[in-house]
């Protein structure tokens, strides 16, 4: 047999196995488990026992509570999400450039640490409300929970898609059909609903959906503040027995596959939507949208003033966060800020605690009071998060590029489509879905393609969870990837076969090097999403699986514990800090200096090589200035 | 002259087909050695089609395709020393101007110092500077991007080399130069050039013959001169050049043979001038004309048709729209096909 036929079968061997071993088998018993309980008093099958549980009791509250934030997300999000675009990119506000860089700071922290953010600053005893309820002596201290504080804190996190992919699209529209409109006599207003709107449709319609369904699966807000929703109801079931309440795996599968359907239904319809086709721009010179005043005075102070308002909701829990984090704990205990009290304990504090005990005697717990790199559980967690998401990521990174060059090698052929529809499958299944099954379906010594192992005992939970950050984002890298080898020209290929190359030395040389940047900003863009994932590791639910998120989660239990624990919330403080500083470190090396060209590159070197030429010359100047007055 | 030069490149019976569709039906073409040889036709006729038969990208269903006498039909791309440089010119995007003129020498093996030598060597030749080649490809004009790409097809000396719609990319000022440019390399170079292009100027300018295409047959291959003056086929003449088709009147009033179509070119009319023997003098009025400076193009209404006719524009004849003139042409120049 020659070596690309070995090649070619390990290749398919290595797919059908990821496929069917990794995506389909697992999804598939959470379905069947629905059907397969058993009822308690006959010991009987009975198929439709959870189904009937499920309308009886009050599990279609958490449906219905995800379906009430979904909805109210769409509408707070949007609006939000397309005021902070119009803002910035298409009106003219003073100070757009400051009011971006509050607008975009989601994109440098989410999940737990930005809700964790939120509480500092809104519990029942954070700054902001402590603040409020000495000028509001009345309110209710209590107000950050449930519902509205979901919401709120969601609305104001989930804007990102907004800031980037609404960005973008605003900044696409060609500036000639404005004026066009201008000329014609239309106002800015009406220019913006009637010109600009109708081609932001398709973009805005994507986002909705893709808002929806964050709503519907939302993770840790809800479990943090309080609400009862479907997801933190599957992780509450999965981890409870037959001894406390009726077959609550079957219940969590049940929830998990409504999930699953919800989503399935969204993405059919945005799909479909989007196969009818764009607005596609037809003008061959586009020009450059240029931002517009709003000429009604009253107006444009109210936009001034909604902006400065937005911006104060975004950027308040970071600045409050970053200043805390460097405050001493006295400071952090009365939330107030001290100007003498800056201190880098919560970074690398290490101290042991004296306390006394009930009999009067002192005693010394080593190691109590640990900053965030001195702290054996948080330092644990980062090593953990990052070796996971460093392997789940270059993983997802190498499937993709195999596939996507066999794809592209073998356009139109059902094999290349079957190929690259098992990829994008776990974009159907909600994240929840992938995590449930597999900590169900691999806890056991029964599944033969495993060798018997039971992969959630003990350390092998670790393979789980890289398999699962993996699966879940191929599709996102799949869809990256492709899109980059769009990008090589097919003759750039041919030429490179003309002048005498190999397809193996074609693709390392030629096309390897022009995705190269794209892949690597997927690989980027996936380890910084993975780096602070809180919703997988939370399903898991595993001591062998504490990552970062976890350990954060653990900080906020913490602080509520044994009275006030200040140690916890100021390491909170350093582990945002730390978590925006390297998802800051990583955007600037994807967007910064992975986007520039060889041209740009070349330039900046020729740049910098004259820079140091010039410093070295005024050094060699200054010298023999000073040897010559010497 | 191109009968006495030795066979370089041989296309026999070449048929190719995508699916049921047959691109090219029973082409053959003999180039000789250091010919120009040129692919001419409209889009889809099947010129880049024989010319990626030539390099390999396409192997064809039918007929065999020889160098030097040997039959190459099935040998590899990479194996058929055979250059070429592309519409786009497929540079590589991640590679400085250098790194792309060496990649076939480094593939070849060469040692650093054949691939430097080689290198500069050619750079200078094409007119690039050292401080050029230290450049990204993307730093580069369009005009420059260009002779990279020939350089880069060149430098491992192929036999031959294949430019598809090279100059196709840059603006008209450009293209010209360029043009006699590359005329004058192939001839220091004396390298066997096959040239694809749907542009008939360039065609005439550049080649020492050239290959008429349509619809996946050959419909004459012949000098310039040949296929501009005595084109074998309807099709030729009406896509080389402008021409006028005489319509009926003035087929009877010459006594021309009815059963064929008859056409004149634009520069063998003559007007306001003595009828020599044998011209048919015509009296007409002009309809309108088209200013090109060089030249001014009349559209001239005479027996029931409007005839194109160009002047050299010399300031001394100048003909207004409305004004009457006598045109005549010789029956010698006359293009003549059976009727379809």
């Amino acid at each position: 047999m020659d070596a690309s036929l070995i090649w070619k079968v390990f290749g398919i061997a290595f797919f059908v196995y990821l496929f069917f071993g990794f995506m389909l088998l697992p999804c598939l018993n959470t379905l069947t488990s629905i059907f397969t309980v058993k009822d308690p008093t006959t010991g009987m099958v009975d198929p439709l026992a959870v189904i009937r549980f499920f309308f009886a009791g009050k599990m279609p509250t958490f449906v219905l509570n995800s379906l009430k934030l979904a909805v109210s997300l769409v509408v707070t999000v949007n609006i939000v999400g397309i005021s902070i675009v119009l803002l910035t990119e298409y009106f003219d506000i003073k100070g757009a450039k400051i009011l971006r860089l509050g607008y975009m700071t989601t994109l440098i922290y989410s999940g737990v640490a930005l809700v964790t953010g939120y509480l500092f600053l809104y519990d029942s005893d954070g700054i902001m409300t402590s603040w409020l309820s000495k000028i509001f002596p009345d309110m209710n201290k209590n107000w950050f929970t449930g519902f509205n504080a979901v919401l709120f804190t969601m609305t104001f996190a989930c804007t990102s898609n907004h800031a980037l992919f609404f960005r973008n699209a605003i900044r696409a529209i060609d500036y000639n059909t404005v004026e066009a409109a201008r000329n014609m006599g239309a106002k800015p207003f009406q220019v913006l609903f009637k010109v600009v709107f109708p081609t932001l449709i398709p973009t805005l319609f994507s986002l909705t959906v893709m808002t929806f369904i964050t709503g519907l699966c939302a993770m840790s807000a809800p479990t943090l503040l309080g609400y009862d929703s479907i997801n933190p109801e599957i992780v509450r079931l999965a981890g409870s027995s037959v001894a406390d309440e009726s077959f609550p795996q079957a219940r969590a599968a049940l929830l998990s596959i409504i999930l699953a359907l919800f989503t399935i239904g969204l993405l059919t319809v945005l799909s479909s939507y989007e196969r009818k086709g764009h607005y596609l721009s037809v003008s061959k010179t586009k020009a450059k949208l240029q931002k517009q005043k709003i000429s009604n005075p009253v107006a444009n102070v109210l936009a001034h003033i909604y902006a400065y308002v937005l911006f104060i909701i975004y950027m308040t829990p970071v600045v409050m966060i970053v200043l805390f984090a460097f405050q001493n704990y006295p400071s952090l205990r009365s939330k107030s800020l001290d100007m003498n009290g800056w201190t880098l304990i919560n970074f690398f504090g290490a101290k042991d605690f004296e306390f006394m005990t009930n009999r009067g005697k002192y005693r010394t717990r080593p190691g109590a009071i640990s900053g965030l790199f001195a702290n054996a559980d948080t330092v644990g967690g980062i090593r953990l998060s990052f070796v996971l998401s460093a392997l789940a990521a270059a993983l997802a990174c190498v499937i993709v590029v195999v596939a996507v060059n066999y794809i592209f090698k073998n356009k139109g052929k059902k094999r290349s489509t079957a190929l690259e529809y098992s990829l994008l499958f776990p974009w159907l299944l909600p994240t929840i879905l992938i995590c449930y099954s597999y900590r169900t379906y691999f806890n056991s010594n029964d599944v033969w393609y495993v060798l018997g192992q039971n992969l959630y005992m003990r350390e092998n939970v670790r393979f789980l969870i890289v398999m699962a950050y993996t699966v879940v984002k191929l599709p996102f890298a799949l869809r990256m990837v492709k899109a980059a080898f769009y990008a090589i020209d097919e003759e750039l290929e041919e030429a490179a076969r003309n002048l005498g190359a190999s397809q193996l030395v074609t693709f390392l040389r030629v096309k390897l090097p022009i995705v190269l940047p794209s892949v690597l900003a997927v690989f980027a863009l996936n380890f910084n999403a993975l780096f602070t994932e809180y919703d997988m590791s939370a399903t898991f639910q595993s001591s062998y699986g504490k990552t970062y998120a976890m350990v954060i989660q653990n900080m906020c239990h913490d602080e509520g514990r044994d009275g006030y624990n200040v140690n916890a919330s100021g390491r909170r403080c350093a582990s945002t800090v730390f978590i925006m500083l390297v998802s800051g470190l990583i955007l600037y090396l994807v967007y910064g200096v992975g986007a520039r060209d060889l041209g740009e590159r070349l330039e900046r070197r020729t740049k910098r090589k004259k820079r140091i030429q010039r410093l070295m010359n005024r050094l060699h100047l200054s010298r023999e200035k000073a040897a010559l007055q010497e | 002259m191109a009968d006495q030069l030795q066979s370089m490149i041989e296309l026999k019976d070449i048929i190719v087909r995508f699916g049921d569709f047959e691109a090219l039906h029973n082409i053959n073409v003999d180039v000789k050695q250091g010919e120009f040889f040129t692919f001419l036709g409209p889009s889809g006729c099947g010129k880049t089609t024989t010319l990626r038969t030539i390099t390999g990208f396409i192997e064809p269903a039918g007929g065999t395709v020889s160098v030097n006498g040997r039959d190459i039909t099935h040998v590899p791309i990479e194996k058929r020393n055979i250059g070429i440089v592309f519409q786009s010119y497929a540079l590589f995007p991640t590679m400085t101007v250098y790194d792309n003129i060496a990649f076939g020498l480094k593939i070849q093996k060469n040692s650093k110092a054949e691939i430097d030598r080689k290198v500069r060597d050619i750079a200078r030749k094409v007119d690039l500077s050292d401080e050029q080649l230290a450049k990204a490809v993307s730093q580069l004009s369009g005009g420059q991007q260009q002779r990279v790409a020939i350089a880069r097809a060149l430098v491992t000396g192929p036999a031959i080399i294949c430019m598809d719609e090279p100059l196709s990319n840059l603006d008209a000022k450009l293209r010209v130069q360029l043009r006699n440019e590359l005329k004058k390399m192939q001839r220091d170079f004396g390298i066997t050039t096959i040239y694809v292009t749907h542009d008939q100027e360039e065609a005439l300018t550049l080649s020492d013959r050239i290959a008429v295409f349509n619809k996946g047959y050959i419909e004459q291959i012949g000098t310039p001169n040949e296929v501009y003056n005595h084109s074998a086929t309807e099709f030729v003449c009406n896509f080389i050049g402008d021409i006028n088709r005489l319509e009926d009147e003035i087929v009877t009033k010459m006594g021309l043979d009815q059963t064929k179509n008859h056409f004149m070119r634009l520069e063998r009319i003559r007007v306001n001038r003595k009828p020599q023997e044998g011209e048919t003098p015509f009296q007409g009025i002009i309809e309108s004309r088209e200013y090109y400076g060089l030249y001014i193009k009349y559209y001239i209404r005479t027996a029931g048709q409007i005839i194109k006719v160009i002047e050299r524009n010399d300031g001394i004849n100048m003909y207004e729209p409305g004004e009457e003139v006598k045109i005549c042409f010789h029956p010698d120049n006359l293009m003549s096909y059976p009727k379809q």
